[in-house]
This record gives C-alpha cells, sequence and structure tokens, in this order.
C-alpha cells in the first residue's frame, strides 16, 4: 500500500506525462541526429517512460527517498546500444557536450567491478535538458552487453525464483567471455582501418607488389583510377562521355587471372591496355556512338587478355558469367567479341 | 518508333518497337516517364521488336536504370538483337543491366 506522500508522486507523474511524452519524442530524435552528425553508427536508440505499475512498484519500496518525481532519476529513460566498445567512450564524450550531466548519480558500471568480477556492464549517465523539468538515465552500452544485460534479466527477474549461486556464477562467466570478446571487434575494427591506411599509402606510393590483391585492396587501386587513362583515349574516338560505373566485379576476373597482388593487375592492365584500345578503336569507330561506361577499358583489357592466353571462345563465355551473372545470352555475346577479335587479329 | 507501357503486378513492361535513334529519342523519354514513375517496381525493357538504339537513346536506359537502382529494384532488358547487344558491349554497359 502507498502512503500519502507516495500517492501525490503518483499524481505529479500523471500531470507530467504530456511533458514526458515531448521528452520521449525530442531526446531520441536529437541523439540520432548527434550521432549521424558524428558518423557514429550504432544498433539502437531507444526510449521509455517510466510504467505507472513500475513506479508505483519503485514508490512502494523506498517511495519515502524521494521528496517529489523530479527526484526520481529514471523517470524517463534513453539507451544507447553501439557496435563497438569504443563507440561508447565516443558517444559518452559526445552526450557530456550535449546535456548537462549529474555526475553524482551517473555511474559507469564497468569500473565497478573488481579485478576478478564480472557481470552488468553499462554506462549510465545522469542527464537533464534546460528544456525539459526531469532528469533522465542514458544507458550507453554494446550489443554483447545488451545480449547480456537482457538475458541476465530474463532469468534473473522475469521467473520471481531467487537463482542458486551456480547459476549466477555460470551467468557472469559469460560476461567475461562477451567482454573478451567485445574487445576483439574493437581490436579488429582498429587492426582493419590500420590496413586500409597501409594499403591506401602503398597504392599511393607505387608500391603494388606489395599489396596483395583482395576486396579491401582492390577498392583502393580502383580510388588512384588505373583506367582512367585507357578509357579517355577510348572515349576521344568519338569525342564521347563517359559515365562512371561500379568496377568492383572485376576483382573476381583478375583474381582467376592468376594474380596475387595488385602488382599483377598493373602488369595486366600496362600489358594489354594498347591491344584493349585497338579492339574499342575497331568497335566504335564505325559508329557514331558518344556515350562508353567507365567499364569499357577494363572489360577490354580482359577480353585481349582471355584471348592472348588461349581462353578462347569458353574464356569469355566464363568472363561475362563472371561480371554479367550466368546468363544465356552470355554465349552470344562471347562468340560475337571472339569473332571480332579474330578479324582485327588480337 | 513506339513505346508502350504495361504494368503487370510487380512489373511494369516497356515495349519498344522500330528505331530508337537520336530523333525519336526526345518523343521516347516522353512515353517511358511513366517508368520512372513506377521504378519502385523490376523494370522490363521489351526489346523484342526494336531495332536499332542510339547514343541518345542509351541514355534513355541509364536514366531508367539510375531511377529503378535508386528505388532498390532492377531493370532487365529483354530480347536486344544481336546489333543491340554489340553497341551494349562495346560501349561498356553490358554489366550495367541484366539482359535476358
Amino acid at each position: 500500500m502507498m502512503d500519502l506522500h507516495c500517492e501525490m508522486i503518483m499524481e505529479e507523474y500523471r500531470e507530467a506525462k504530456p511533458v514526458l511524452e515531448r521528452m520521449l519524442v525530442e531526446i531520441p530524435a536529437l541523439l540520432r541526429d548527434k550521432l549521424a552528425k558524428n558518423g557514429i553508427i550504432v544498433t539502437a536508440v531507444d526510449a521509455r517512460i517510466k510504467t505507472e505499475e513500475s513506479l508505483k512498484g519503485k514508490l512502494e519500496l523506498k517511495g519515502n527517498k524521494y521528496a517529489s518525481l523530479s527526484d526520481i532519476t529514471d523517470i524517463f529513460g534513453a539507451r544507447i546500444i553501439t557496435f563497438y566498445t569504443d563507440d561508447v567512450d565516443r558517444i559518452a564524450a559526445m552526450v557530456e557536450q550535449l546535456f548537462e550531466i549529474d555526475w553524482d548519480n551517473s555511474v559507469d558500471k564497468r569500473m565497478l567491478h573488481q579485478l576478478d568480477s564480472f557481470g552488468y556492464n553499462s554506462l549510465h549517465y545522469i542527464c537533464r535538458m534546460p528544456e525539459f523539468p526531469y532528469r533522465f538515465e542514458l544507458q550507453l552500452r554494446t550489443t554483447l552487453q545488451h545480449a547480456w544485460a537482457s538475458i541476465n534479466h530474463d532469468i534473473g527477474y522475469k521467473t520471481g525464483v531467487e537463482i542458486p549461486r551456480e547459476y549466477l556464477r555460470r551467468i557472469n562467466r559469460l560476461s567475461g567471455i562477451l567482454e573478451m570478446a567485445d574487445d576483439e571487434f574493437s581490436r579488429i575494427r582498429s587492426e582493419i582501418t590500420d590496413y586500409r591506411r597501409r594499403v591506401q599509402q602503398l597504392v599511393q606510393k607505387g608500391k603494388l607488389d606489395d599489396v596483395l590483391l583482395d576486396g579491401d585492396t582492390f577498392n583502393s587501386y580502383l580510388q588512384a583510377r588505373p583506367f582512367d587513362s585507357l578509357n579517355k583515349r577510348i572515349a576521344a574516338i568519338n569525342q564521347a562521355e563517359i559515365q562512371e560505373v561500379p568496377l568492383m566485379r572485376y576483382l573476381r576476373v583478375f583474381v582467376a587471372f592468376g594474380c596475387k597482388t595488385l602488382g599483377d593487375v598493373q602488369r595486366l592492365v600496362k600489358q594489354y591496355s594498347e591491344a584493349a584500345y585497338r579492339l574499342a578503336r575497331h568497335q566504335l569507330g564505325n559508329t557514331d556512338l558518344d556515350i562508353i561506361s567507365s567499364a569499357v577499358g577494363v572489360q577490354n583489357i580482359c577480353v585481349v587478355c582471355i584471348l592472348a592466353t588461349g581462353g578462347g571462345k569458353m574464356g569469355l563465355v566464363r568472363f561475362f558469367d563472371a561480371i554479367n551473372g550466368h546468363n544465356t545470352q552470355n554465349e552470344a555475346i562471347a562468340e560475337m567479341t571472339f569473332n571480332l577479335a579474330k578479324s582485327i587479329q588480337l | 518508333m513506339k513505346t508502350e507501357i504495361v504494368e503487370n503486378g510487380s512489373q511494369v513492361i516497356a515495349k519498344f518497337s522500330g528505331r530508337l535513334d537520336t530523333a525519336a529519342a526526345v518523343q521516347t523519354a516522353e512515353d517511358v516517364k511513366p517508368l520512372l514513375e513506377a521504378a519502385n517496381k523490376e523494370i522490363i525493357l521489351d526489346c523484342t521488336a526494336l531495332e536499332y538504339i542510339s547514343s541518345s537513346g542509351l541514355r534513355i536506359f541509364l536514366s531508367i536504370r539510375k531511377e529503378a537502382a535508386a528505388h532498390g529494384s532492377k531493370v532487365i532488358v529483354r530480347n536486344i538483337n544481336a546489333d543491340i547487344r554489340q553497341v551494349f558491349m562495346m560501349t561498356g554497359f553490358i554489366s550495367l543491366f541484366v539482359i535476358e
């Protein structure tokens, strides 16, 4: 049963509902906007108003602790769930600039554990916005921390039965494993970022033999626009405009050619550019086509490479299957290309 | 040059017939406008009766593809003849469309 004091707080809560509803709209929107501006991608931004039932339960337990509704810091709560642990700290810095933080009531649960204990890990800030009279709780945690907390809550509270110590220990052990996984995900992300930077530097310095060929490195190679000069020569045949198209699908073709490094790709490009240009001149020279795609150079390089290395018609079919997807039309395209190349003795 | 647009459930089909050359391109660009408005559907460019395509015609096909890509849908070019296939091939646009 609630006493009169708690009933007054409940009444205050009901009167505060319109303000809380506004907070429910404005605070998540503000958070999403700031995250987007800072380029931070998160799993979710959630918010909720404490339900009447939940508030009632809280007041029944410790109602005398609160003089009024504004003393209850979790009457409104927001939560940001991140992919990486590093992002929790980045968002924390963002939040500290965005809101006034009640440091006395904020707590970094990640720091509360002893060296040999594991369990709930989240950063809880008690925040205030000048526009609203109520403080609110903002929780920051990773997806894995969120998964652990949700399952822990489900097991620990939903059943309403006290969990034996053995099971609690097993749940907390899992928290330790997830902490390791979180750290590893963050480390992997940092190392991939470093790797991409190193590759870009090597590409810029022209040290292509030091760069193994994969999706990341081929993308960096394409950013250096290796087919531009050939495409411009081909465009000049008919004073054509060049339309940009994606070229990543050519990665699998270069892999099929046996290229192991970007240096191998570059050597093929050099070796077959002249023949690729001759093929284009022969094809386009008799037309008034004044639009080409940025794939025309690399496409012709691949065609002449296949023919020069004895791949023949079947090699061309496989090539067109790789870039167009498997399609019955590819045989006709290969046949046409093969006959044309033969006629100009490529 | 004639263009006929047919809506068929989740698909919208443009049937081209004749020569899509520079002279015909202005009218064809106008005729395919309903396709751009239905770009959230799968778009079929039926070229069974299309005899020829010029750069201007290619630009129309590219604008349809651009609009469809912006809506996450695809463009299928169906039944092109050997000459048109060669145009797609030598301009490097062949891998940009699904050619059936």
